[in-house]
């Protein structure tokens, strides 16, 4: 695959503040300050499909008391997340476990762009957080109708899928329960807005994901324990642990 | 007894037992079932697939939770037949916190981190990551006042013996001092180079001691804001800190998951503890009134070695630890939480400890037979702070919630 030396998706790059409110910068700000305060245990980056999962039922419930942070913002780019954590996201907490979901905002990126953003922020989290175990969540299916945006994500999964296979404290996860009907058409009800999730269809997605986080801040807590990189599937979550 | 179903019900028991036989390759039996129960066009419909698989399992779960929850139930109609105890009924040594709360005080506008009760008046303070602290009266609920002067989180708060003083500290890296009459900080101490999580009053008034993340412990003479020791040994950020009655001996306990002892006025370690394994968040002397139940719970074994001073902590491990300062052991461990442990404290006749954690409960432990006496739901979120009135009978919680709660005991 020919991928250009430098994908404009692995350059990081601050918003453009077109609506001049300083909304993306604000938050920003708030989450280095929270940094400075708090020590999560969890800490989950990414776009809007991060950012809003904060606000729902099974957050409050499962993930809410593992002592997490979420630092997602709406509409990033893979860029704009890795401006981020250059821009010290990362630098003074010790989570032991983080959980990245980017990469469906690039839409006007080919899928080998996406996937060498989505690798290119892993090295600079794997850089700045050597000791933490990273969930790197597959891209989830968009449109109503079969499209080239997911097409494109499910290449874009494939790629990070091969591509992290050896890395080490990595681990590739797909939480989608299977939101493409068999008729191709993905269903308002899981997904409006055809892109967001709902309170429900958060709760089908994301329950797995607690019981293999839980697994590894267990595991965490016994330094001699290595963790090695691989793939989980959706179905196994626990097997491959 | 035979138990009626409605037609889609029967349908749909039928369309399970046929997706659990063709599942489980019970081909043969498959056909004849089909046959007998009239289902020709079985196997078009997922919906089907594994459902009484399901049904098997959710139902044993439901019955564990039907059960515990008539347990509870159980519990809570002794209470109201019984009049759920009056004060009478119960000596003061018996008295816990029980639900529901006497008063849900709301007013910070973020978590709040501590909360402990004035020791001669029927007020309580409470500190917040919101920058302030407020006086509230925990009988009539009131809120009295809030008292502004820190630019960030204030981590803890003590009273002085009279109550006419009030001692807190921040992120802000500063320690500050307040007099109770007129509500206006009277100094402010500048000294520690990180966030400062605990500060306490001595004994005799005249010094307050502070903890910080900068690993160290600072003495403070009140009369001029002079630091006048800083006595160092943590590897890490000192969460909590408590001085003894007699003003003696410091115990602080930090990220370093350990537990230390030191000499206030040499600053020397008199003992290091470890057990826990996580961040140590919370401890607390135990009063001679409990001694009696600390060593029963200890066991028979080697009693005239076990002099005390005794010490209990908490932790992020979600445990409470009883450690012997003068034999330098671990005496018991008491499990239960499900979450970390943020605040302890002790009954003030000893027999019991409460304990608030990031589980949203407190729990009521019983020293003598180390069990959980009592749990209590205590909040919506993470309960960070607990504190137990010397003479009266109430009890105090705070919260990410950002509410504080009054309980009373009987």
């Amino acid at each position: 695959m020919a991928v250009p030396q430098h994908a404009p998706t692995t350059i990081p790059k601050a918003v453009v503040d077109l609506a001049g409110d300083g909304r993306w910068m604000s938050q920003h700000n708030r989450f280095i300050a929270e940094t400075h305060d708090k020590e999560p245990e969890v800490v989950f980056l990414g776009d809007s499909l991060i950012q809003q999962l904060q606000d729902t039922n099974v957050w409050r419930e499962l993930f809410q008391p593992l002592h997490c942070l979420n630092f997602g913002i709406g509409g990033e780019t893979t860029q704009n997340l890795l401006w981020r954590i250059a821009e010290g996201t990362l630098d003074v907490i010790k989570p032991k476990v983080i959980v990245l979901l980017i990469g469906t905002n690039n839409f006007l990126n080919t899928a080998g762009e996406v996937a060498e953003g989505i690798l290119e922020i892993v090295r600079l989290i794997r850089e700045k957080q050597p000791l933490s175990q990273l969930l790197v969540l597959e891209l989830l299916p968009r449109g109503e109708k079969p499209n080239r945006q997911r097409e494109k994500n499910s290449h874009t999964n494939q790629i990070i899928r091969e591509q992290l296979r050896d890395t080490p404290r990595t681990a590739v996860i797909n939480l989608d329960p299977g939101f493409v009907a068999e008729d191709g058409l993905i269903s308002p009800q899981d997904m409006p807005d055809y892109v967001h999730l709902t309170d429900k269809s958060y709760r089908k997605a994301f329950t797995p994901l607690r019981d293999i986080i839980i697994r590894y801040l267990d595991s965490a807590e016994l330094p001699s324990t290595s963790t090695q990189g691989g793939l989980i599937s959706r179905d196994h979550p626990a097997d491959e642990l | 007894m035979k138990i009626m179903l409605a037609p889609k019900q029967r349908d749909e028991l039928h369309n399970a037992v046929a997706d659990y036989l063709s599942t489980s390759g019970f081909q043969d039996s498959l056909q004849a079932f089909k046959r007998e129960a009239a289902l020709p066009d079985f196997g078009a419909d997922h919906k089907y697939s594994g459902l009484l698989e399901k049904k098997w399992t959710s139902i044993v779960r439901l019955q564990k939770k039907n059960m515990e929850l008539e347990t509870k139930m159980q519990e809570l109609e002794r209470e109201v037949k019984h009049g759920a105890p009056t004060r009478e009924q119960r000596k003061p040594e018996d008295w816990v916190p029980r639900g529901p709360e006497l008063h849900c005080l709301t007013g910070h506008r973020a978590s709040v981190l501590r909360v402990i009760f004035h020791p001669k008046y029927s007020l309580l303070a409470s500190s917040s990551e919101d920058a302030s602290i407020k006086i509230w009266d925990y009988e009539s609920g009131e809120f009295e006042k809030t008292l502004k002067g820190h630019t960030d989180t204030v981590q803890d708060i003590s009273f002085d013996a009279s109550g006419d003083r009030l001692a807190s500290c921040s992120a802000d890296m500063s320690v500050k001092l307040w007099d109770m009459q007129t509500y206006a900080c009277i100094r402010t101490l500048y000294g520690h180079d990180h966030n400062v999580s605990c500060v306490v009053f001595m004994p005799t008034g005249d010094h307050v001691m502070s903890s910080s993340r900068d690993k160290t412990i600072k003495l403070w003479e009140v009369s001029t804001g002079h630091c006048v020791r800083t006595i160092t040994g943590h590897a890490d950020w000192v969460r909590k800190i408590a001085v003894t009655s007699d003003g003696k001996l410091v115990a602080s306990c930090s990220n370093d998951q350990t537990v230390r002892v030191f000499n206030v006025a040499t600053g020397e370690c008199r003992a290091e503890f470890h057990g826990h394994e996580h961040v140590v968040e919370c401890l607390a002397w135990a009063p001679t009134s409990s001694y009696t139940s600390l060593l029963e719970a200890a066991g028979p074994d080697n009693k005239g070695s076990k002099t005390g001073p005794f010490l209990l902590s908490g932790g992020r491990d979600k445990m409470l630890r009883l450690w012997d300062v003068g034999s330098g052991v671990c005496l018991f461990v008491l499990n239960g939480h499900d979450n970390w442990v943020r605040g302890v404290v002790f009954h003030p006749y000893g027999k019991y400890i409460v304990s608030a954690s990031d589980d949203k409960t407190i729990r009521v432990w019983d020293i003598k037979n180390k069990r959980c006496h009592k749990t209590l739901e205590a909040h919506d979120h993470f309960c960070t702070t607990v504190d137990f009135h010397q003479s009266n009978p109430y009890v105090i919680t705070g919260s990410v919630d950002q509410s504080v709660k009054v309980w009373e005991c009987r």
